[in-house]
């Protein structure tokens, strides 16, 4: 593998990390708990932002650009500060969203809420710096580790896969608990839910929350990788983008969300970049949203569950201890065995 | 500099009345909230500068957008919605749906033009003085076009048999079927009708902008969204007053405030009255509905 597709392998693998952090969030409200949040990338975009000026610094007299609270805080601390942020975050925007609206109303706050978002961090330069945004980030670990450029970029790739793996344990816990079955209820029958005793809005603002937190720490990873920030990356449609990723991975599914994060964002949106470059300056971008809203389409149509489907939960009364259950034939053991 | 502010207003208002009147109508009686309005208005547009283009009066071209925004809509409907909804898709999907052909369209509207500027050549005419408010006569045309398109849909819901089966479709589709009211008929008639406001809306809209491209009509679309709630859903009246405060207010808020933050000021607005009366403003309860077709 020469230097030039080391590097972009890795660049890309790190992408796959944070898209699949950023899917499990998104899954999570979304897919096990029916929130239509489109204002999803807004978190993503808060804990970018948290992390970026947790990294950069106190500013100084000199400084080329605007920031707020500017810390040097060593390497975990900003990521977790992005998941925090993201979290106070979406408690703030759930109090105002998560009303008893219906889903469409909801889901038209939420976009709403997205598009005031970049309006005021677009136009407030003094707090966000504008549409230039945030550069120079430092690296994470840069000068601990003190590699060279490309084993930096495999660690970084190293650092991504392990806060990967503790997000899926993370949030595999909760879809598994008792509250992701609480969700799941609300989700599908909200009335039921709410008869049987189950705090709705509750449910409906923890998974809101969770999922802002995932969602925060998705960009702070990617931040601190690219060391740059600024609000025109972030934009409603780059939700739709997650959106799809769930849709085609299979909605209410962890693994199905990983693998939309590797299909969509990943193999699909990266592949055009081999294309020769045809026509004018932004003509395959715009192909690509179009490409993007018809597989959104397509799968909606032929395969509205997803490539991996939600797996059916039965659940079956537990067999009585005692002689009755000596009775149950083995087919029933096996089976409550099994799981 | 108010008075001023508050023409600039009416005029914003008028084009956001045809607009919004247009989304409720489709709204009220289908209740798929259509995210594809605004680009289905900026399609109407190109089509208008296109005929503009070929020699027409851009007048005429306001025509052809109308027609145009008028049969784009009756497909997009009869080829992707229904069909969709009759596979089973609920209210819930249905939004995912919209806002793919959203993009979809957007997208290759600047596919075709690109992301350059277009602009709709109006002569302006003369300027009429108005309490202290300037129109040029081609603003007072947008505006007695507004009257005039809100003056035929009120006379066509209030006065014809197919405006009461539009009615009482809008208030329970199921309802309205069991009394023999062929549904179909009133859901395509909507749309068509919502197509046709839309094409007129899309138009007037770059005449008074001066210039537009592809994302113009999306960018519009939350205002339209604003006025058409804030009416309450599928009340026409509601949103031809939900037009006037919207348009007014963004137009103040531009002029005293900051320019940018004119749809901020919009957005706001929408959330609020989905907070404190999601039901609008002059309007009966929006209860849990799913989508009709």
């Amino acid at each position: 593998m020469s230097l030039a597709w080391a590097f972009y392998f890795s660049t890309v693998l790190v992408y796959l990390g944070v898209n699949m952090i950023a899917c499990w969030g998104l899954n999570l409200q979304y897919g096990y708990t029916g929130i239509l949040n489109f204002a999803y990338i807004i978190f993503v975009s808060a804990g970018a932002y948290t992390a970026a000026i947790l990294t950069l610094g106190p500013k100084t007299d000199g400084s080329f650009q605007q920031y707020v609270f500017g810390m040097n805080l060593p390497f975990p601390l900003p990521i977790i500060a992005g998941g925090v942020v993201g979290g106070l975050l979406s408690a703030l925007v759930g109090i105002i969203g998560l009303r008893r609206l219906r889903s469409d109303y909801q889901a038209m706050v939420f976009l709403v809420i997205s598009l005031i978002a970049t309006t005021v961090v677009t136009n407030d330069v003094g707090l966000f710096n504008g549409p230039a945004g945030l550069s120079v980030v430092p690296k994470p670990l840069d000068t601990v580790v003190n590699l060279s450029l490309i084993n930096y970029q495999w660690f970084y790739v190293g650092v991504t896969a392990v806060i990967c793996l503790i997000v899926y344990w993370f949030v595999r816990r909760i879809t598994n608990s008792p509250l992701g079955r609480s969700m799941r209820a609300v989700r599908d029958h909200e009335q039921a839910a709410a008869a049987l005793g189950k705090n709705v809005a509750a449910i409906r603002m923890r998974a809101f929350v969770i999922g802002g937190v995932i969602a925060g720490v998705s960009g702070a990873v990617l931040v601190s990788f690219i060391s740059a920030w600024s609000p025109g990356g972030w934009l409603y449609q780059e939700t739709f983008v997650l959106f799809t990723a769930i849709i085609v991975g299979g909605t209410a599914n962890n693994a199905g969300a990983a693998l939309g994060a590797l299909l969509v964002p990943v193999l699909f949106l990266e592949s055009t970049r081999f294309l020769p470059p045809i026509g004018r300056p932004g003509l395959i971008d715009a192909l690509q949203w179009v490409a993007v809203g018809a597989l959104a389409l397509i799968f909606l149509w032929f395969w509205p569950r997803g490539v991996l489907p939600e797996r059916r939960r039965v659940i079956r009364l537990s067999t009585p201890s005692g002689p009755a259950a000596a009775a149950e034939p083995a087919s029933a053991d096996q089976s409550t065995g099994g799981k | 500099m108010f008075m001023q502010a508050l023409g600039f207003g009416i005029i914003t208002a008028s084009i956001l009345a045809i607009g919004a009147v247009g989304f409720t109508t489709q709204f009220g009686v289908t209740n798929i909230l259509n995210l594809a309005y605004g680009d289905v208005m900026t399609a109407s547009a190109f089509t208008a500068y296109v005929a503009n283009a070929a020699g027409l009066n851009p007048w005429w071209g306001l025509v052809c957008g109308a027609i145009f925004g008028a049969l784009f809509s009756f497909l997009l409907n009869r080829v992707v919605y229904t069909p969709y909804i009759r596979r089973g898709s609920k209210l819930f999907v249905m939004i995912i749906i919209t806002i793919s052909i959203s993009l979809i369209v957007q997208n290759l509207l600047q596919v075709i033009w690109g992301p350059q500027f277009y602009s709709i050549h109006v002569d302006p005419g003369r300027t009429v003085h108005v309490l202290g408010m300037v129109f040029t006569t081609s603003q007072l045309y947008i505006i007695m076009i507004a009257g005039l398109a809100l003056v035929a849909l009120h006379s066509l819901l209030r006065f014809t048999r197919i405006g009461k089966a539009m009615r009482a479709t809008a208030s329970d589709a199921e309802l309205a079927r069991n009394c023999g009211i062929g549904t179909r008929r009133v859901i395509d008639l909507a749309w068509l009708m919502s197509g046709l406001l839309c094409g007129v809306a899309g138009v007037a809209l770059v005449m008074e902008l001066g210039s537009f491209q592809s994302t113009t009509g999306g960018a519009f679309l939350v205002p339209i969204i604003a006025a058409a709630v804030l009416g309450g859903v599928g009340q026409i009246y509601g949103a031809m007053l939900g037009g006037l405060i919207i348009g007014v207010t963004t137009e103040l808020a531009a002029v005293f405030i900051n320019p940018q933050y004119k749809d901020v000021v919009a957005f706001g607005m929408l959330i609020v009255v989905l907070l404190l009366r999601p039901q609008g403003i002059l309007s009966e309860v929006a209860s849990q509905k799913e989508v009709a077709a």
